[in-house]
């Protein structure tokens, strides 16, 4: 589905990404760890499309096409999601008037005609329920005023409503507390197919104890320097990132 | 300028009426002060000159003053009294007067006979004709026009609706016209006036006079959505007595050059207005409000926010104005005015202009020039929705908050839903 190889990346003089492959099937869970400014959210925010970032070398296909070459809602409509670590605030738009222009812009890329209100309303109930997001949220403009923690669960609630191939994570575990965090691993694995794949970036190895991965993968300055099962996130957590920097012999 | 050539003869065409006298001194105010050029400052960033036709007529022919065929279709879903002007002129047959006692509303040509002391009393006392060029050139001109009359301690049940519409039959006429609207002591009204271009191009200086007797409210909605060939001079003047309320709200979605002189006079203790103005240009669209708070007494409130959105090669002004004489200690007055540039080719010039000769006194003043917010454009692009699209929401969700404020619910659906359309966005 996801194939990401020798990639580099770089804001202005700053390189960040130093040649990194990566390999998402369908079906799959990956989780890539690794210290603060690594690099990671870059990675995501590289795949989703924002143009801040120069590609200066390798390549990314998105089942088989160069999403490279798409713009950011592209990739969206061809089934990329991404859930922000820090999602943006947005006073003045609804939430539910978000999902509804972010919904018939798929169903318009697929071909269908605008969704009916009815339908619209019954699907907005069916998955903020899955994250279980009281639907006063979904009235409110976006974001606004919203606690770190629902934050996040309104953007678990929009992949469910947007239902992508891939879904990229990045932190949605951080900021959550023990109960919120157990809703949204179970809303995710509800979620979770043998035609989808997830990508979920953290830090902790307790998201993964709830949503387990087939990959773990660990990332350092700009590469993934290690690959392993879920037991690779056991051994991070336990012994943290120097033993993987005197690997990498930095 | 041609249409100033023959003036006198213009105005022999009017006849005799009983504001035969105060035309007159206004004629005259208007030979002197002509039209202003760019040297003038208030017309420093809009120069009028050049966007009137040579061409234009100051009186519509007999014909055109008949009421046209244009269709109403506006605020249908809306309660309320519906005052009807084609071209300018009263259309008895497309309007529906809602009854209600002490609720005057109808044509100032036909009422001013019959309210002889409101209009003694009232016409052209909030307008400066010795000094405002249009003003001067409409109270020479302007026949027709509203007039809406509360009496005393009476709130308007319903909403009175203003509609102007024209249509091409007017395109070669500077039309002229005139409300003049009266809320005695403790009276309410919910005022809505729109303006319609239904084709060709169309040029009109509209003055509407606006007295707020002790302890009334008028909330007053003023609409310039349909009018894309629209080159027009407006003039909201209003006076405030003791404890009066108002409410001002003007929103210019289209126009091709769009003055908007805003004033309002606080005149009686405690009294309040707000003023908000949400203006959006594009293509070659110069948008121009002129706002002035003049405080006159102590203790009175003042609140403008202006907000502007431009495209294209669109321009915006913002001139807005807060005067507090040496008398008006206790005013609170706050001014807010932004614009947002959707393209490298528009413009906004603004300018705050504070003079204050009170010590006691409260007055603050922002300003800000910005573009769309980058992290928010790619929050709702990384959601699928194309980049047109994605400006068009948070250009809404940036102009919505001046809807916010309008208190008639059902009018608000209408705006929310017009703006959606202007933007071209739909959820
Ligand atoms: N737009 C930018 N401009 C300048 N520097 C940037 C930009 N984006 C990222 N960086 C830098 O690139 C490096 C990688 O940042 P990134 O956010 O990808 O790290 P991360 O691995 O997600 O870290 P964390 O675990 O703290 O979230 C950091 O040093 C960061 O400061
Ligand atoms: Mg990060």
């Amino acid at each position: 589905m996801l194939q990401i190889k020798n990639l580099h990346a770089r804001v202005g003089d700053k390189e960040i990404l130093k040649g990194l492959t990566l390999t998402v099937n369908a079906g799959e869970v990956h989780a890539i760890m690794g210290p603060n400014g690594t690099g990671k959210s870059t990675l995501a925010s590289i795949i989703a499309g924002k143009e801040e970032y120069e590609v200066t070398a390798g390549e990314v296909t998105f089942n088989g096409k160069n999403i490279l070459e798409m713009s950011a809602d592209e990739r969206a409509r061809e089934g990329v999601f991404l859930a922000f670590q820090y999602p943006v605030e947005i006073p003045g738009v609804s939430t539910t008037n978000f999902m509804k222009a972010a919904v018939n812009a798929k169903r318009k890329h697929q071909g269908l005609e605008p969704i009916v209100a009815k339908d619209f309303l019954k699907m907005m109930n069916e998955k903020r329920q899955l994250v279980e997001l009281d639907k006063s949220y979904l009235s409110r403009s976006i974001n606004e005023g919203f606690s770190g923690g629902e934050k996040k669960r309104n953007e678990i609630f929009q992949m469910a409503m947007l239902d992508p191939m891939l879904s990229i994570m990045d932190e949605t575990d951080s900021g959550l507390d023990i109960d919120a965090l157990r809703i949204v691993a179970d809303g995710v694995n509800k979620l979770k197919t043998k035609d989808n794949a997830f990508l979920i970036i953290t830090h902790y190895q307790r998201l993964l104890n709830y949503i387990v991965p087939d990959f773990v993968h660990v990332m350092y300055d700009g590469r993934i320097v290690k690959t392993g099962d879920k037991n690779l996130a056991l051994k991070m957590e336990e012994r943290g990132y120097d033993w993987i920097k005197e690997e990498v012999g930095a | 300028m041609a249409f100033t050539d023959n003036i006198e003869s213009a105005f022999e065409t009017i006849g005799k009426d009983n504001l035969s006298e105060v035309r007159k001194t206004a004629l005259e105010n208007f030979k002197t002060l002509g039209i202003p050029s760019a040297r003038h400052e208030e017309w420093k960033y809009t120069n009028i000159k050049t966007k009137l036709k040579e061409n234009l007529k100051l009186v519509a022919s007999a014909e055109s003053q008949v009421a046209g065929k244009a269709k109403i279709n506006v605020f249908k879903a809306i309660e309320g009294t519906k005052l009807v002007f084609i071209n300018g002129y009263f259309s008895p047959a497309q309007s529906t007067i809602t009854p209600q006692s002490g609720v005057v509303s109808g044509s100032l040509k036909e009422l001013r006979s019959q309210y002889t002391e409101v209009f003694a009393k009232y016409f052209n006392k909030a307008t400066d004709s010795t000094t405002e060029n249009f003003a001067a050139l409409n109270t020479a001109f302007a026949q027709d026009g509203a007039f809406i009359y509360i009496q005393k301690n009476i709130k308007a049940t319903q909403p009175i609706f203003i509609i102007n519409v024209y249509d091409a039959a007017s395109s070669d006429v500077f039309t002229q016209t005139r409300n003049l609207i009266v809320a005695e002591d403790g009276a309410e009204v919910n005022i809505v006036e729109d303006f319609q271009n239904t084709g060709g191009e169309k040029t009109y200086n509209h003055v509407a006079e606006i007295f707020i007797g002790k302890n009334a409210e008028v909330n007053y909605t003023y609409l310039q959505i349909e009018n894309k060939q629209t080159t027009s001079i407006n003039s909201i003047e209003a006076k405030l007595e003791k404890d009066a309320r108002y409410h001002i709200s003007t929103l210019t979605f289209e126009g091709q050059t769009v003055r908007n002189n805003v004033n309002a006079y606080m005149e009686g203790e405690n009294a309040i207005a707000t003023l908000n103005g949400l203006y959006l240009g594009k293509e070659t669209a110069h948008i121009d409000s002129h706002i002035l708070v003049d405080h006159r007494v102590p203790h009175c409130d003042s609140h403008q926010v202006y907000k502007g959105v431009l495209d294209d090669e669109s321009t915006g002004v913002f001139n807005g104005k807060i005067f507090v004489r040496k008398d008006a200690q206790k005013t609170n007055a706050f001014q807010s005015s932004k614009a947002i540039l959707l393209s490298e080719d528009a413009s906004v010039n603004s300018k705050p202009q504070l003079e204050i000769f009170a010590d006691d006194v409260k007055c603050s003043h922002g300003a800000a020039i910005g573009q769309i917010n980058k992290n928010e454009l790619f929050y709702l692009r990384a959601r699928g929705i194309d980049e047109a699209t994605a400006r068009g929401i948070l250009t809404y969700a940036y102009g919505s908050s001046i809807i916010d404020a309008i208190t008639l619910p059902e009018l608000k659906d209408y705006l929310y839903t017009k703006l959606k359309e202007r933007l071209n966005i739909a959820f």
